[in-house]
């Protein structure tokens, strides 16, 4: 049959192997509402933190466990309803990136909060956290986009 | 061994489709294949049986709580026909002057 085979043909398979691959790497896209919401997780820690009484941190703390609990179990439950991605597909630059993400989240929101607090800054904590949150926000479908950029590149057909 | 080798079974129409969805995946849900090929219950059962038979794929049955659950997984056999069944198609096209650009 390969001998019959046009080159249109061969074409027009890989696209179909390619396409095919696209929509499993699409099943793992994070909406854009759940690093806002993250985001909206960190800030409420950062007020508790600040507030330092009893009731508030008896409060916080609980809301950001149990929120960040239920938006991830329910990005990963939707993807993992239908099918888990490869791992190799993410490759060691998808996983650097995704470990550089969250080491800046942290670190700057850390380290934001202590230079504001030594600076005197009034609700260290929460100033930061906001930083901390927005970076989530809006650098959270970047890092989606770039993921799935990587993913996309390494599926078999692509070229690589 | 060769790096190219056209697989006769694997470009069956639906069967390079199932076999594509697969290769992105570690497994996958017998629902999401149907439903993403367009296939009915027995069409599937059928062509992953077939697959089965040859090596490339590995089929579980469980369940979710009190749910059955059906999926598949590409064996590494099946993995590496597929690579060198893509390798195969990639170099007729590259054979005819063309270029495939990713998606």
């Amino acid at each position: 049959m390969s001998e019959q085979m046009s080159p249109g043909e061969a074409a027009q398979a890989l696209d179909e192997v390619q396409r095919r691959q696209q929509q499993v790497i699409d099943l793992v896209a994070i909406p854009a509402w759940y690093w806002w919401a993250v985001g909206g997780l960190i800030v409420v820690l950062g007020i508790g933190v600040d507030i330092r009484t009893p009731a508030a941190i008896g409060i916080t703390v609980p809301v950001f466990v149990v929120g960040l609990l239920a938006v991830n179990g329910w990005v990963i439950g939707r993807a993992y309803r239908h099918a888990q991605v490869r791992n190799e597909l993410l490759d060691g630059p998808g996983v650097l990136s995704i470990l550089g993400f969250v080491a800046v989240i942290v670190g700057g929101t850390i380290g934001l909060a202590f230079t504001l607090r030594a600076a005197g800054v009034h609700y260290p904590a929460t100033w930061a956290c906001l930083a901390g949150g927005l970076v989530m926000g809006l650098g959270g479908p970047v890092l989606n986009r770039w993921l799935r950029r990587v993913m996309l590149g390494n599926r078999a057909g692509s070229g690589r | 061994m060769s790096a190219a080798h056209f697989d006769e079974l694997i470009h069956a129409p639906t069967r390079l489709a199932i076999v594509s969805l697969l290769a992105a995946s570690e497994w996958a849900d017998f629902k999401f294949i149907r439903d993403t090929v367009g296939l009915s219950d027995s069409a599937l059962s059928k062509q992953l049986t077939t697959l089965e038979e040859t090596g490339y794929v590995e089929i579980r049955k469980g369940f979710v709580g009190k749910r059955p659950r059906t999926t598949a997984r590409l064996t590494r056999a099946g993995r590496a026909a597929f690579e060198l069944h893509v390798a195969a198609l990639q170099e007729m096209v590259a054979r005819s002057g063309a270029t495939i650009l990713p998606r």
